[in-house]
């Protein structure tokens, strides 16, 4: 067996012990855990997975996810709640159906996303970058001053009004859990199958040489366009399942804040592969729920600040020590145990075979 | 022989991953669980932001009912947040099992509250300490009925009126509410008849300005024109442009938020020229107006809505007492503060629950929490606050003037006396009228309850006199 294929193998283990872990964390740990920790972790890691995926196979760093997730959350918060005595007070309370808002939201989402992905399909390096964090600074923006779609206080009670196959996540929080438990198993497995479609490979050929691509005669705009869609597709996704899991939206989760959160989160994780993005957003709420309970009011010892400041700090020792994230280390070493693998000579090799 | 070595690795691998994982969650939700016979309150206010000055201000209130009430030994005089220990009421000890750290946007107060209610199991949350943190809190305390809220010191309407979720209290006034008797004012002592109002475009702008429209429009006053600049403008002058001319209106209604209120009346100024303070008027956060910013010496003599509490207040027995209690307790901390007194009435009304309640919470606690409590500035009802059907305070209110202070600067006085101050404004405000916005409320001609009642305060003492 080969140190790849034992690699492969180890992850395919530890892949299988994670999922048999998510599937008994309701008896294994507290409401808290359950409820913050872990389903926030699968949301945010949709949201993270969205960013990756533009990355790692598309060569696009979008600061537009969080705007894109909103989007979505904003969409079905207004459509969803309504105007009754004792109801909502924010937005533009529609009261639709919640079925048909969820399906309205992530194709508003996804249209949005192909009209932001062809705007900034020609766009490489800072230039993107600066193009995708526009799109979110107009989302917080609009959402934010157009106070008939919500303003600056919440729109609230979107948790109320799910689909019926979703059920009751205000009182049931166990059945959000493998809600979003299940979505971010089948966005992974969406991608991982994507990115090995001819679509996929031609995207990665894009990302690595755009101007051979062209030359051969691949589209390279409308390929970045369809990742951006794509990309769109899965942030709605965690948008609606965020919107579901908060129960409310504000300005603050479009923000600057937001977007640099789920950048962060990316990072942290690992912008190289998808699996980073989950792994990525399960550190970032650990440290921000276990450092904000331990730092005294006034700041940290010594050098002062708060969860801010711990977070700036990890993120600088992970893109210092492993520029890939969380999951750059581990691949890190794997490539250590391969240089010191003993090298088989070729004679001997082929003599063997 | 190898395959079966490769089988025992995978075997090996999977079940130490598998134990491992359970290890480590398992050690952290054991870490997260709670004591029992104790009764775990959080106090939540704002360390950033744009009211970050007052996190010390609310945990202080608070912790200063505690120390009265409940026997609570201070930790440290001049700083709160150091804690508190031996609170006891209701035959249990009480515990702060942690402070919330706002930053007065609903995102990180639903963060905070999740910690503080969740992960650190608090029963209680005294907060928190803005307006839409206040409706972000309520929205998700609703459902979640063994909780139980006391707000700090927010002004938003919505969380008792709209909302209103059985869990969820306040002892003192919205934003609204503090407003009561500045319409009537104007009125009739500077005969303002056509204003234009300006507020920030947010829950707590909308209150606030809902307040001043409605006292305002009750009398017969009418509002010309509306702007809102959003909340964290620094550049108002667009916005001001959007004001009528002076001469157009007779007055101005400034409801623009703490760090904004210099910038906003500079750009007027640079628009229409020097302020005359008798064209203008507005909120609370008038008060925030120091002799650093150049214009505040010409808003000398201005009228301005209350907080809630009576600074100044002279010849009351409770209010001394109260004041010593304080100067005591955390002698750099300012009683007649409403970001301080508020929390401190919060304070004070669970320490009676708990003790109407032996010391029980969830329903019980909200079933024994008092619907009438003693309070240092109130006059009314043998000095007690009520509260509504809707778990909100109906309060008296104290318009306030801006003065020249003993440094020269700008200061406040008491100028009147509302009393009981209800959040419906005699049933203008109901649960099913839309929430203040930027259209709401009307501007509608009205008898107030407290219309024609409002008594003037002269130094500090309430003269028999009504205001005409």
């Amino acid at each position: 067996m080969t140190l790849s294929s034992t690699k492969a193998l180890v992850e395919r283990t530890i892949g299988v012990g994670v999922l048999v872990l998510a599937l008994l964390a309701p008896v294994l740990v507290s409401d808290f855990w359950l409820d913050t920790v872990l389903t926030q972790t699968f949301i945010l890691g949709i949201g993270a997975a969205s960013l990756v995926f533009l990355s790692a196979y598309g060569g696009m760093i979008s600061l537009a996810q969080a705007g894109l997730m909103g989007i979505a959350g904003y969409a079905l918060g207004n459509m969803v709640t309504q105007n009754v005595p004792g109801g909502e007070t924010k937005g533009l309370l529609l009261g639709w159906n919640p079925s048909l808002a969820v399906v309205l939201a992530i194709l508003l989402t996804v249209g949005l996303g192909f009209i932001f992905g062809a705007v900034a399909s020609r766009s490489f390096g800072i230039y993107f970058l600066m193009l995708t964090l526009t799109y979110s600074v107009i989302a917080y923006l609009f959402v934010s001053q157009v106070t008939q779609v919500g303003g600056f206080s919440p729109i609230a009670g979107v948790d109320e009004y799910t689909p019926g196959f979703i059920g009751d996540v205000v009182n049931d929080r166990q059945r959000l859990y493998y809600v979003a438990l299940g979505v971010a198993i089948v966005i992974y497995g969406l991608i991982r199958y994507l990115v090995r479609t001819p679509f996929g490979i031609s995207l990665q050929g894009i990302r690595d040489e755009p101007s051979r691509m062209a030359s051969l005669g691949y589209n390279v705009a409308l390929h970045r366009t369809l990742a951006f869609g794509i990309g769109a597709f899965v942030a709605a996704i965690g948008g609606v399942l965020f919107a579901w899991w908060s129960g409310q939206l504000s300005p603050s989760n479009i923000g600057l804040a937001a977007t640099i959160e789920l950048l962060v989160i990316a990072v942290i994780g690992g912008l190289g592969r998808i699996e980073g993005a989950w792994l990525g957003a399960f550190a970032y709420i650990v440290i921000n729920n276990e450092v904000t309970n331990r730092i005294p009011s006034d700041g940290l010892p010594v050098i002062g600040g708060t969860f801010n400041t711990v977070i700036g700090i990890v993120f600088l020792a992970i893109v210092i020590a492993s520029p890939d994230g969380l999951v750059g280390i581990w691949d890190r070493i794997w490539d250590l145990a391969r240089s010191r693998e003993p090298k088989q000579p070729a004679a001997e090799a082929s003599a063997a075979g | 022989m190898k395959r079966r070595q490769g089988w025992a690795i995978r075997l090996l691998v999977s079940v130490g991953v598998i134990a491992v994982g359970i290890a480590a969650i398992a050690s952290v939700s054991m870490a997260s669980s709670a004591a029992t016979g104790t009764v775990r309150v959080a106090v939540m206010s704002d360390c950033k932001g744009a009211f970050g000055f007052a996190q010390e201000l609310g945990i202080g209130g608070a912790q200063t009912a505690f120390a009265q009430f409940a026997k609570g030994k201070v930790r440290n005089k001049k700083k709160p947040s150091a804690g508190m220990t031996g609170i006891t009421a209701g035959g249990k000890n009480v515990n702060i099992v942690g402070y919330g750290c706002g930053d007065d946007t609903p995102a990180t107060a639903l963060k905070e509250v999740r910690r503080l209610m969740q992960q650190l199991k608090a029963d209680v949350l005294v907060g928190p300490l803005s307006g839409d943190e206040a409706v972000a809190i309520a929205n998700w305390v609703k459902p979640r009925p063994t909780k139980t809220v006391i707000i700090g010191t927010a002004g938003s309407q919505d969380p008792t009126l709209q909302i209103a979720p059985k869990n969820l209290f306040r002892y003192h006034g919205d934003g609204a509410q503090w407003n009561a008797g500045i319409g009537e004012i104007v009125y009739k002592k500077l005969g303002w008849r056509n204003a234009a109002i300006i507020m920030d475009d947010y829950s707590f702008g909308w209150t606030s300005g809902a307040g001043i429209i409605a006292d305002f429009c009750a009398i017969g006053g009418k509002i010309t024109k509306r702007v809102f600049p959003p909340l964290n403008t620094t550049d108002y002058s667009s916005y001001i442009r959007q004001l009528p001319k002076p001469g157009d209106v007779d007055g101005y209604f400034w409801v623009v938020g703490g760090t904004g209120t210099g910038p906003a009346l500079k750009a007027f100024e640079q628009a229409y020229g020097p302020i005359d303070a008798k064209q203008h008027s507005g909120n609370l956060f008038l008060w925030f107006l120091t002799g650093k910013d150049d214009v505040a010496p010409r808003m000398i003599g201005a009228y301005v809505g209350g907080f809630g509490t009576a600074p100044g207040l002279k010849g009351v027995t409770a209010v001394n007492q109260y004041r010593a209690f304080v100067a005591k307790t955390y002698p750099g901390l300012p009683s007649d503060d409403g970001f301080f007194y508020n929390y401190y009435q919060g304070a004070r009304a669970l320490i009676e629950g708990l003790n109407q309640s032996n010391g029980e919470v969830g329903v019980r606690l909200q079933a024994n929490l008092p619907r009438s409590i003693f309070a240092p500035f109130e006059l009314s009802d043998n000095g007690k606050v009520k509260l509504d059907s809707n778990r909100q305070a109906v309060q008296d209110q104290w318009p306030v003037q801006i003065i020249k202070g003993k440094d020269g600067g700008p200061a406040i006085t008491l100028t009147g006396y509302v009393p009981n101050v209800d959040q419906t404004f005699g049933g203008l405000f109901t649960k099913n009228s839309p929430a203040p916005g930027r259209t709401q409320p009307a501007c509608v001609k009205k008898k107030l309850p407290w219309q024609g009642k409002i008594r003037v305060v002269k130094d500090g003492i309430v003269t028999k006199q009504i205001l005409k």
